[in-house]
């Protein structure tokens, strides 16, 4: 599930000061934190380029009998229609994270340009973006999302389009913040005085210094997109089968768990929660570094 | 305040009636073909247009709008495609089922992370805190219909102590008149206990597996919040001035409140969307299986009930909060 990010509160409690402290004072790989997301992020940005390649069998045709318990020969064991369970979970980061990291960089290129707009020229204009997505972010995304994806066509570029426009005012929300701090600065009167326009300032010197918090969410919305992806899909709203995707596999096994049938969610389960909580725990690795430098 | 209650009132009111409006075109805008959904790709054209026309789609958008509009008006959502009956009276029976559901999951989360939360704030870089850092950072975000399936398979395959997810009721007990349609309420006021015990059986995993997701986040703002209340300077001022410390508790959980109160309101709404899932895995009929078929069978008046009494619930929901909010902090009022 997605849940709203607050922003960050950070060396208000002398504890915290001091511990940020600590944590700038060591280099990044023993960062915990930092290394188990940078390679949970790595393996899912790898199997979607490869996944697919180095599966032992091919992911959407039967290799073998039905239900069949993790052996050596199907490591992950097969599904009711006898596909090697092992070669789907790693061919399903093609669909699910290339989805996820397509939609969370249009839709940060956009709310972050939006944002900026909207923060840099107040007016009606602002004040009539600000609204339109305080009313999209009160929605359940969920709801929204299945709505989108049903009613425009369960294909990869609509998934696409609907997590984009779902995901864009997080963006322009956190960067609108930032601008509206960044333009009382002195640097942006400096600029001003020394004969710059408007258009030139906001682009040049206070877009660069408003990207922080947009890039710290950045990889915290590639998890939110796989987890929805994977959710829409298990109703049924979103991949079509018999593509390997997460959350359309657990959908398929469902009937079988309750009769003991445990691997063939189990393993699609296990690749959606801990991938979504690489791309969380690098945002927030990154989001601390920041928060201290 | 009751200036400020009536443009709180107002602003929620303009909301839900900009969603009614751009729902309406949305789902019109988009390629979806719900006539040959209804009556097959292959039917001839005079069966297509017998079908456009039983449903109303064969005048002009803005007609139908005016249509929708002045049903609305008089409190009239229309008649699902698919069941050919009452939008507002199946959403009257699925809403309640729905708002148990998360109510109580919302109140055994709030139960379990707060005082987790202020413990943890207490004694920043702990045990415990370190552990529940981990667990917000997991749960905050997590496939919840994996891990009612993983619960279910658990609590009900491996160890039995959970019934199959197969609805509110077990198929043998005969479910209490539809009163508040809330299954606990109703079997409790028609006095009909195997009922409610039994009711109570088949809610206990799907309650425990959303307030599981939704307390991550939970614990995280109450300890932000706390630690930064604890570190304030009127704390440090009641704590140099002699008062008792459990005095100076009472002000410091007052003052970390409101922002713990926002996030609580948020995912509650959420959860009126996030329940979708978990009422698909227990089968639950309540408004997110509702959501689903609506929106699978392409049933456009069903969707804008749907989105309708979503709106109204959660504007509803931020309404009472931010009210709550003034009366914690009379400085938002201003």
């Amino acid at each position: 599930m997605t849940i709203p990010q607050s922003p960050p509160v950070k060396g208000e409690h002398p504890l915290e000061n001091l511990a940020d402290k600590k944590i700038k004072a060591r280099r990044w790989y023993h960062d915990k934190l930092l290394v188990t997301g940078a390679i949970i992020v790595g393996i899912a940005l790898f199997l979607a380029a490869f996944g697919e390649a180095i599966a032992p069998y091919d992911p959407t045709v039967p290799v073998g009998p039905p239900s069949v318990p993790p052996s050596t020969t199907y490591w992950f064991g097969t599904d009711t229609s006898g596909l090697d369970v092992f070669s789907r979970v790693i061919s399903a980061p093609r669909i699910d994270v290339t989805l996820a990291v397509s939609a969370a960089v249009l839709s940060g290129i956009l709310g972050t340009f939006i944002g900026l707009m909207a923060g840099f020229y107040r007016g009606v204009f602002s004040g009539f973006i600000m609204r339109v997505s305080d009313v999209l972010q009160a929605f359940p995304v969920f709801i929204l999302a299945m709505v989108l994806v049903a009613l425009s066509g369960r294909n990869l570029t609509n998934l696409i389009f609907a997590l984009t426009f779902l995901y864009t005012p997080i963006f322009i929300r956190l960067t609108r913040a930032e601008v509206l701090t960044q333009r009382e600065r002195a640097y942006v009167e400096a600029a001003r005085a020394a004969g710059n326009s408007d258009l030139k300032i906001a682009i040049k010197h206070v877009l660069p210094n408003s990207l922080t918090p947009s890039l710290i969410q950045l990889s915290v919305t590639v998890g939110f997109g796989i987890l929805l992806t994977a959710g829409l899909s298990f109703v049924g709203a979103g991949v079509r089968p018999p593509n390997p995707e997460w959350g359309l596999m657990i959908a398929n096994s469902a009937p079988q768990l309750v009769l003991g049938e445990w691997w063939t969610s189990l393993f699609p389960g296990i690749a959606v929660s801990l991938t979504v909580v690489g791309f969380a725990a690098l945002s927030n690795a990154i989001e601390r570094r920041v928060a201290t430098s | 305040m009751g200036r400020y209650v009536l443009k709180r009132v107002g602003i929620g009111l303009l909301q839900a009636i900009g969603i009614t409006v751009v729902v309406f075109f949305v789902i019109r805008a988009l390629p979806a073909d719900p006539v040959a959904r209804l009556v097959g790709f292959n039917s001839s054209p005079e069966v297509y247009a017998q079908a456009q026309a039983s449903l109303g789609l064969d005048a002009s958008v803005w007609s139908q709008f005016t249509t929708y509009v002045s049903g609305l008006v008089r409190g009239d959502l229309g008649v699902s495609w698919v069941t050919g009956s009452s939008i507002l009276g199946e959403l009257r029976s699925a809403l309640p089922i729905t708002l148990q559901l998360i109510t109580l999951a919302f109140a055994l989360a709030l139960l379990v992370s707060v005082p987790v939360g202020i413990a943890t704030a207490k004694r920043p870089g702990g045990k415990l805190d370190k552990t529940v850092f981990g667990y917000g950072l997991f749960a905050g975000a997590q496939p919840e219909f994996w891990w009612g399936l993983l619960f279910i398979f658990f609590f009900y395959y491996t160890l039995g102590i959970a019934p199959a997810p197969l609805g509110q009721y077990a198929p043998g007990v005969t479910p209490p008149p539809e009163i508040t349609g809330m299954s606990l309420v109703d079997s409790l006021i028609t006095g009909n206990i195997a009922a409610f015990t039994d009711a109570a059986w088949h809610l206990w995993l799907p309650v425990m597996t959303l307030a599981f997701i939704v307390s991550g986040p939970i614990i995280k703002m109450t300890r932000q919040s706390m630690s930064r209340v604890l570190g304030s300077e009127f704390i440090l001022y009641q704590q140099a001035s002699g008062i008792p410390a459990n005095k100076v508790a009472r002000s410091t959980i007052r003052a970390s409140l409101p922002p713990v109160l926002t996030l609580a309101g948020i995912l509650f709404g959420f959860l009126l969307g996030g329940a979708v899932l978990i009422e698909q895995v227990f089968a639950f009929n309540g408004l997110g299986s509702y959501s689903v078929r609506a929106v699978l069978n392409l049933d456009y008046p069903a969707i804008q009930g749907t989105v309708l009494i979503i709106t109204i619930v959660s504007l509803g929901v931020y309404l009472v909060l931010d009210l709550l909010l003034a009366v914690i902090d009379p400085r938002v009022k201003n």
